[in-house]
Order: C-alpha cells, then sequence, then structure tokens
C-alpha cells in the first residue's frame, strides 16, 4: 500500500528502537488537510462544470480515505492482511450497492 | 523519533497486541468494520438513490452552507490526528500523554456533535424536515447514523479513560484503547466521503 | 460439573444454561431453539397444505392464510434453518480446527440469545393479534403504513432486526475464529472442508446482512416514524426496497447452502472412507460461489423492469453459479466412486442430497434465463425450485448432519432403524410434495395465493402435494421420537464414534470435556486424524505439555442485554418510547458493566482435568 514500509524487516523482538514518531502522522494529517481544502475550493469556486467537479470530489475523498487507513489506521503495517481482505470486501458490495442506486433506481 | 522516557519494562512495544485475547479482539473489530462499511454504503446508495426527490422541501443547495461543514470536517480530522497521537503514546508507554490525547478527542468529538445537532435544527426551521421528503429522510439517517457512531465513540473512549485511570496502562486496557482508536478513524474515514457525496455533491448539483 | 477451589462463580442447572459461554452449550441451545421454530414453521407449511388440499377450502381465511406463508417463510428461513446451522457451527468448528473455544465465547453466548428473543418477538405476534402478512420478503407498498396499518409488519422488521444481531455477531466471531484460532500446523489448505464452508458462510453473513439491518431500519423508521424511503407519494421508490432485500436476500441462500455443502462434504467423505475428491477445488468452487453470489441479487427482480441489459448480465452472471456447483457434485461422486460405502443415515442423507439438489439447481438455471422467467415467475414453480434447493439442499444436509455429529454432540448414539425411517419417509414425502408442484406452476398456478377454483387440472396434484407434506411431517416426527429414545439411553459414544472419521473432532471423547482439547493437537496434514490413524497411532500428537487450561468465566450479561432488546423493541412498536429507552438504557448498561469489570476466567488445572469435566 505505501513504499516506506519501514516495519516490515524488523523482527519481533528487535523492534524497540523502531518506535513511530509523530511526524508521518503529521504528514498524513497535512495531507488530508490539503485534500479537504482542494475539495471544497472546487466546489466553492463554482466555475468548473459539474462532472469534473464530481470527479475532482470523489478522487480526493478516495486518496484521502487511502491515506488515512495507512497511516492512521495501522492497514500498512504487517500483519493486516485480513483487515484489508475484510475493508476490500465491504468495499466490493459497497460498490454494486452504490452502481444500483445510481444507475437503477435514481436515473 | 521522540524520546520514551516512561518505558516500564513490564510492557512489551505494542501492549494492545500481546495477548491472544488481544489479537482476536483486534481481528474481530477490524472485521466488525467490514460490516459497518457496507452499513454505511447501504445508507449511502440509498441516499444516493433518492437525493433528488425533495418534494415540496429545499434543494441541497439552498440547504447546505459550506462554512460549517467545513469546520466539522477541521474538528473531525483534527480529532481523528489527536487519537492517532494518544496511540502512539500509548506505544510509549506515556500514560499521562496518552489520556491528555484521548480527552482532547473527546472534546473535538463533542464539538463536532454540537455543529451537528445545531444545523440539524437549523434545517429544521428551515423546512427540511424528517418527514418532508425522501430526501429529507435518507439525509437524517444517513447523517444521523454517523452522528450516533460520533455520540457512541464519545462515551466509549469516555468509559475508557476512565478504566485507563482506574487500573491503569495494561494489556487488558492497551487494547482498548486501540480499538476505540481504530474506530475513531473509522467514523472520520466515513465522513471524508459523507462531506463528499452528501454535502458538496448537494452544492454542485444545485 | 467438577468441584473448583477458584473464585469465580461456576453454576449448575438452569443457571449453568442461561450462563453458559461453552460453544458445545450455545450449540446445543441453537438446536433446541432451532427445532422448536422448525416445528412451528413445520406447522404453519401443513396448516398450508390442508388449506390447499382441494379446490375453494375454507379451513383458514384468507388473511390467516397470508399470515401463515408469511410466517412460514420467514421462521423457516432465520430462525430454523439459520440456527440449526450455527447450532452444528458452534458443535463442530472449534473442535475441527482444535481450538479450545471461539474467539469471542461471551458474543457467542449474546449472539445466541438476541436471536432467540429476536424470534420469541416475532412469534408473539400470533398473540398480540397482528401477524406479517407481507411475504417473506415483505415488499413495499404492501409492508409500507399506507397498505399495511397494524403491527403486523413491525413483529417482522424488529424481530428480524434483534434475531439480525446475533446472527452478525456469529459471523465475526466464526470468522475470528478460524482465522485466530486453528492449532499449530493447521495451514488454510488444511482445514476440514465444513471449516472452510463456515468460514465463508461467515464472511457472508457479515458483508449481507448489514444491508438487511438497513432495510429494515429504513422500513421501521417509513413505518413507525413517518419516513419516506418507500412512500412513492413523498419521492420515495418501492424498487430501492427490492433492491436492499435481495442484495441481501441472495447471499442469504448461499449462507444457508453452503454450509449443508461443507457437511456433505464430510460426510461422503467419512463414509466412503476416501479423502474428499478435488479439495483444492472444492475451496476455490465455494469462494467463487460466494463472490458470484452477490453478484446476481436482480435476477429476484427480472420482472421489475430493469431493461434488457440488466436482465441479461445478470442472467449470465447466475448462469455462471451453476459451473463452481457443478465442480462440487462431481467432486462428491467421485468421492463416492470406488469407495466402500456405508449405507448409515447421515450418508442416506448425503447421497439423497445429491440428486435433490441438482434438481434445484436445474431449475435454477431454467430460471435464470430471463425470458423465461417472465413464464415461470410468481407459479408454483419457483414455490418448486427453492423447496428443492432450501429443503432438499439444505434440511437433508442439517439432518446429515445432526445424525452425524449427534455423538459428537451429545454422547450417544441415534438409533440407526428409526433414522432410516426418518429418511425415507422424509425423503419420499419431500418428492411427493415439490415435485409435482413444478408442474402446478407451469400449469399456470399462481403462489402465495389461499385458494384456486376446481376443474383446473390442479386438484389432484395439489391433493398429491398436500400427502406429501404429511409424510415429510411423519419423518420429523420419527426424528424427535429417536432423540428422545436416545436421551434414554446411557452415554456410551466412542470418541471416533463412527471408526472412520477423519477430522480432529473425532480424536476427542464423545462428549468432548468442556476445554475440548487437553493438549491442543500437532496438524500434520489434511485429515488430520486420519492421517495419524494410519500412521498408527492412537492419538494426536500434542503441540504442548499438559498445564492448566484457562477458560473463559460464565456471564448472564448477554441474557439480561437481549431482553433489553426485547423490551425496547416492543416499546418502539408500540409507541412508548420511555419502555424503548429503558429497554435500550439496559442493553448499554450491560456492555458498560463488560466493559469495565474484566473477565479474568479461571483455570482447570491438570489434577481437575483428569476427572473428565464433562460439557
Amino acid at each position: 500500500m505505501s513504499s516506506n514500509h519501514d516495519h516490515a524487516a524488523s523482527g519481533e523482538a528487535t523492534k524497540r528502537h523502531k518506535v513511530e514518531g509523530p511526524q508521518k502522522h503529521i504528514v498524513g494529517f497535512v495531507m488530508s488537510l490539503a485534500l479537504t481544502i482542494i475539495a471544497f475550493a472546487a466546489v466553492s469556486a463554482g466555475e468548473i462544470n459539474a462532472t469534473f467537479t464530481y470527479i475532482i470530489l470523489v478522487s480526493m475523498a478516495v486518496i484521502q480515505v487511502f491515506i488515512q487507513m495507512a497511516f492512521w489506521m495501522h492497514m500498512k503495517d504487517r500483519g493486516h492482511l485480513f483487515p484489508i481482505i475484510g475493508i476490500l470486501a465491504g468495499v466490493f458490495v459497497v460498490f454494486t450497492m452504490v452502481v444500483m442506486a445510481l444507475y437503477w433506481v435514481w436515473w | 523519533m521522540s524520546a520514551h522516557d516512561h518505558v516500564d519494562g513490564q510492557l512489551p512495544h505494542e501492549p494492545e497486541k500481546a495477548t491472544l485475547e488481544a489479537r482476536n479482539k483486534i481481528l474481530g473489530f477490524w472485521i466488525f468494520l467490514g460490516a459497518e462499511t457496507v452499513l454505511f454504503g447501504t445508507l449511502f446508495s440509498a441516499f444516493l438513490a433518492l437525493r433528488h426527490n425533495i418534494g415540496d422541501g429545499p434543494t441541497a443547495n439552498e440547504l447546505f452552507q459550506l462554512p460549517l461543514v467545513f469546520a466539522a470536517t477541521m474538528i473531525l480530522l483534527t480529532s481523528s490526528l489527536t487519537s492517532v497521537f494518544a496511540v502512539q503514546a500509548l506505544h510509549h508507554h506515556n500514560k499521562r500523554a496518552m489520556i491528555g490525547w484521548l480527552v482532547v478527542t473527546i472534546v473535538l468529538g463533542l464539538g463536532f456533535l454540537g455543529l451537528e445537532i445545531y444545523e440539524f435544527i437549523h434545517y429544521v426551521h428551515e423546512g427540511h424536515g424528517f418527514t418532508t421528503s425522501a430526501f429529507s429522510s435518507s439525509f437524517y439517517t444517513l447523517v444521523g447514523f454517523h452522528g450516533a457512531h460520533v455520540a457512541f465513540g464519545v462515551v466509549w473512549i469516555a468509559i475508557v479513560i476512565g478504566q485507563i485511570f482506574k487500573k491503569g496502562l495494561t494489556v487488558v486496557t492497551a487494547p482498548k484503547v486501540y480499538i476505540s482508536a481504530i474506530y475513531w478513524h473509522f467514523i472520520d474515514v466515513v465522513w471524508v466521503f459523507i462531506f463528499t457525496v452528501v454535502y458538496l455533491m448537494g452544492k454542485v448539483a444545485g | 460439573m467438577a468441584a473448583h477451589g477458584h473464585t469465580v462463580k461456576r453454576y449448575s442447572g438452569l443457571m449453568d444454561w442461561l450462563t453458559t459461554v461453552d460453544h458445545k452449550k450455545i450449540g446445543i441451545l441453537y438446536l433446541i431453539a432451532g427445532l422448536f421454530f422448525f416445528l412451528i414453521g413445520g406447522l404453519e407449511a401443513i396448516v398450508m397444505r390442508i388449506q390447499l388440499m382441494k379446490p375453494m377450502n375454507d379451513v383458514v381465511s384468507a388473511d390467516t392464510f397470508n399470515e401463515l406463508l408469511t410466517m412460514h417463510g420467514t421462521t423457516m428461513i432465520f430462525l430454523a434453518a439459520m440456527p440449526m446451522l450455527f447450532a452444528l457451527m458452534n458443535a463442530v468448528i472449534p473442535l475441527q480446527i482444535g481450538a479450545r473455544d471461539v474467539a469471542f465465547p461471551f458474543l457467542n453466548s449474546l449472539g445466541f440469545w438476541t436471536f432467540f428473543f429476536g424470534g420469541l418477538l416475532l412469534n408473539l405476534s400470533w398473540f398480540a393479534g397482528a401477524v406479517p402478512d407481507a411475504g417473506w420478503t415483505s415488499y413495499v407498498p404492501l409492508a409500507g403504513p399506507t397498505y399495511n396499518s397494524g403491527h403486523g409488519v413491525d413483529y417482522y422488521v424488529i424481530g428480524l432486526q434483534i434475531a439480525g444481531i446475533g446472527t452478525l455477531l456469529g459471523g465475526i466471531n466464526f470468522m475470528a475464529t478460524i482465522i485466530n484460532m486453528r492449532a499449530p500446523g493447521l495451514s488454510f489448505m488444511r482445514l476440514p472442508m465444513f471449516t472452510w464452508t463456515i468460514f465463508i458462510t461467515s464472511a457472508l453473513i457479515v458483508f449481507a446482512f448489514p444491508v438487511l439491518t438497513v432495510g429494515l431500519v429504513a422500513l421501521m423508521f417509513d413505518r413507525l416514524f413517518h419516513a419516506n424511503f418507500f412512500e412513492v407519494g413523498n419521492g420515495g421508490s418501492s424498487v430501492l426496497w427490492e433492491h436492499i432485500f435481495w442484495v441481501f436476500g441472495h447471499p442469504e441462500v448461499y449462507i444457508l447452502i453452503l454450509p449443508a455443502f461443507g457437511i456433505i462434504s464430510e460426510v461422503v467423505s467419512t463414509f466412503s472412507r476416501k479423502r474428499l475428491f478435488g479439495y483444492s477445488s472444492m475451496v476455490f468452487a465455494t469462494v467463487l460461489i460466494a463472490f458470484l453470489g452477490f453478484m446476481v441479487w436482480a435476477h429476484h427482480m427480472f420482472t421489475t423492469g430493469l431493461g434488457p441489459v440488466a436482465n441479461g448480465l445478470f442472467s449470465i452472471a447466475t448462469m455462471l453459479i451453476a459451473v463452481p456447483t457443478g465442480v462440487k457434485i462431481f467432486n462428491w461422486l467421485f468421492t463416492l466412486w470406488g469407495g466402500s460405502i456405508r449405507f448409515t443415515t447421515a450418508n442416506l442423507f448425503g447421497i439423497g442430497f445429491i440428486p435433490t439438489f441438482v434438481m434445484g439447481g436445474v431449475t435454477g438455471v431454467m430460471l435464470a434465463s430471463a425470458p423465461a422467467d417472465f413464464q415461470y415467475h410468481d407459479s408454483y414453480f419457483v414455490v418448486a425450485h427453492f423447496h428443492y434447493v432450501i429443503v432438499g439442499g439444505l434440511i437433508f444436509g442439517i439432518f446429515s448432519g445432526l445424525h452425524y455429529w449427534w455423538p459428537k454432540m451429545f454422547g450417544r448414539m441415534l438409533n440407526e432403524t428409526l433414522g432410516k425411517i426418518t429418511f425415507w419417509t422424509f425423503f419420499i414425502g419431500f418428492h411427493m410434495t415439490f415435485f409435482i408442484q413444478h408442474f402446478l406452476g407451469l400449469l399456470g398456478m399462481p403462489r402465495r395465493v389461499y385458494t384456486y377454483l376446481g376443474g383446473q387440472g390442479y386438484d389432484d396434484m395439489n391433493f398429491i402435494s398436500t400427502i406429501g407434506a404429511f409424510l415429510m411431517g411423519v419423518g420429523t416426527i420419527a426424528f424427535l421420537l429417536n432423540v428422545f429414545i436416545a436421551w434414554a439411553k446411557p452415554r456410551n459414544a466412542a470418541g471416533d464414534a463412527w471408526e472412520d472419521g477423519r477430522t480432529l473432532e473425532w480424536s476427542i471423547p464423545s462428549p468432548p470435556p468442556e476445554y475440548n482439547f487437553q493438549q491442543t493437537p500437532l496438524v500434520r496434514g489434511y485429515d488430520a486424524w486420519w492421517k495419524e490413524k494410519m500412521d498408527g497411532k492412537t492419538a494426536m500428537t500434542p503441540a504442548e505439555p499438559i498445564g492448566s487450561i484457562h477458560m473463559p468465566s460464565p456471564s448472564i450479561l448477554p441474557l439480561i442485554m437481549s431482553i433489553g432488546l426485547f423490551i425496547a423493541g416492543f416499546g418502539f412498536m408500540y409507541d412508548r418510547l420511555i419502555v424503548g429507552g429503558i429497554g435500550l438504557a439496559i442493553t448499554l448498561g450491560c456492555m458498560v458493566i463488560r466493559s469495565l469489570y474484566d473477565d479474568h476466567g479461571f483455570h482447570i488445572e491438570p489434577e481437575d482435568q483428569e476427572k473428565g469435566v464433562h460439557a
């Protein structure tokens, strides 16, 4: 999910010196902040056409969620195979349902 | 790397994963979050399907005010950061810092809830009641479900803080902090989609 | 119960059952409750068949028939079939993976009690005089407040909501158990087939039940608080309900049938004295069925008017499921092929399952063809189809599993003669009831009608169908008789009760001690116990020395939490919000108590283990 996978190499016993620092969380926060501001700005500007705005909004949201899950929910750490599978399966079901809602019920 | 003087030698680096029971809890909670994803996804689908059926009520564009939503978003985003700081303090076995960050998280959570309640009252005065239209019903259900999750999280984290005070930081209490933090991040992740899909797209659709 | 010098209070008698967190006892509770609801649902079916025995019959009124129809479907799916599956899951899964208990024993108990009180609430509707009557699918607007103003559908919505919490907890629990609690050496590709199917079923539960939860919440808001999700007059959409219901509902039928596949795999392989043919393809087929199961829901809605593109796509996706299912059928046949087959009752149900399920599958493919479906839709052909897959598939599987694992669950063998009477009456009765309904459907008899005019060619077939239903009733009574007779006998079943046991549960006494395995076994291959036996061993190789065993403490909280939800349900239903609040407060209060007071459990010391503490 992310390239700076610093925990991958460390064994169970030797990771005392690898205790996490606050930097990467602050980086995650700043990135989330930026993505949020872009999304709000795109709407407030109100001069971009609607379809393009939708694309911006959804991409910003998806990127932000990836960042938050990887950094803050520790999903990039080792031992998170089943959490990832679980969330992806949920997302798959949600995706089919959103398609359903947009395509057959609303449209 | 920040200094960690509070290591007491007894606790492992990740005390929340020290016992099988705790690892079970974390895994089980992730599976539960998978279920929650579907739960919110279904609410989103219902909202997406019904969002233009406004009946006699105001449109999304007339209703939503972006500054308020932006403020709520910032509060929740910051609270997610403070809760990850709490987990970091947990890994450093720094009990005082951890409790401090958890208290900040709760306060921000309460702030978010306050804004949401204010917002709902305001909407009702604008003629956007729960029973007004399919749009209003699905809006209040989706956003209200999220709000209820925030409220539940606030109470939960408060109870966890109480237990840390009473029992100290142990392999039994550590998973509680960790899991409640994961839950809190999840709530923030759901909110990212709510402000995007409900509020911002509502504004665009005009 | 052996005496203990520990601080944890241990209960006996009724309190033991109300507070138990032991998966084996919870399995038995699920079985008792499931059988109870199975009998209620069966009785409802028999009354309906009596009503339809002859044209223009008037045993029950049209309204009562609607209620019977709704309650039969709802009860059988949610309150009979699923709990009986949960009974087998609880009784067998921890044993098959060499675990001492499930991952969350407390949640396991909570899951049972919420299911039980949800089911109870639903069935109390008979006494309240307001019975759900909108079908088990509860389609709006029929189930909406405008056309169903009484409290009937409220019982459906709230009862299922509460029971659904229990099911979801069970799904999470068994997923976590199978991922985290496997014995050393038991990799995923060495898991017994039943464990695999339960793992996938649990995943389906986790991802399908929240959809139902939201659907029920929305319908509840419409009915109780005047929301407009499905109120077309205020912009709601009734098609949305159909989508939501079937996005849940179609995975639900795989939740039901996959465990039956697992049971049949175990039974057929044990009684052919052969390794299951094509194990990896079985696993792959199971996963594939589960995946496709989420993408075919709209085949229940071909006549809704989704358009030819959607109908075509869902048609193809549905037919695709026949491929992995076919893989499974052939694997069972090849497992039987050349085996030294023992025709025990369990195996008879297993072998009876195969052709019966194939017939249900074939009519399934027929129904999957969208243009043809317009003809079959809402006729008895559909009724025949889904009873072939649910009764001929699932219930045969459950009967097979119950006969197979009965000695492991209770330490007593069921009588084989009575068992064979059960099988033959039930099997013949089943085909008599439902085979002929295919033709009733093709002749044009609509489903869900309370009566029909004579002289349309329906009369004789309906009569035969009813006789078949009685025969199934006889089969069920023979099974109950068998249970009661076995109950009176001594507990003398051997650990490896069928002598050909292949999986870990047969390596320990019947019934197992409450800690299951005195020493966690070391698994050296697929069919772990069979492998040891073939190597001349009489016990599994232990993976740990004998030591003190940690056990979770019993708790009354799950029962109280479920009663809280039960009270809350009634409160909301009858607009007594204070009562509803009190009920929820009880439940939430119990959650707080559970969080505040750590459950340290207790230990069983080696000297106590020798006494053989039985469940």
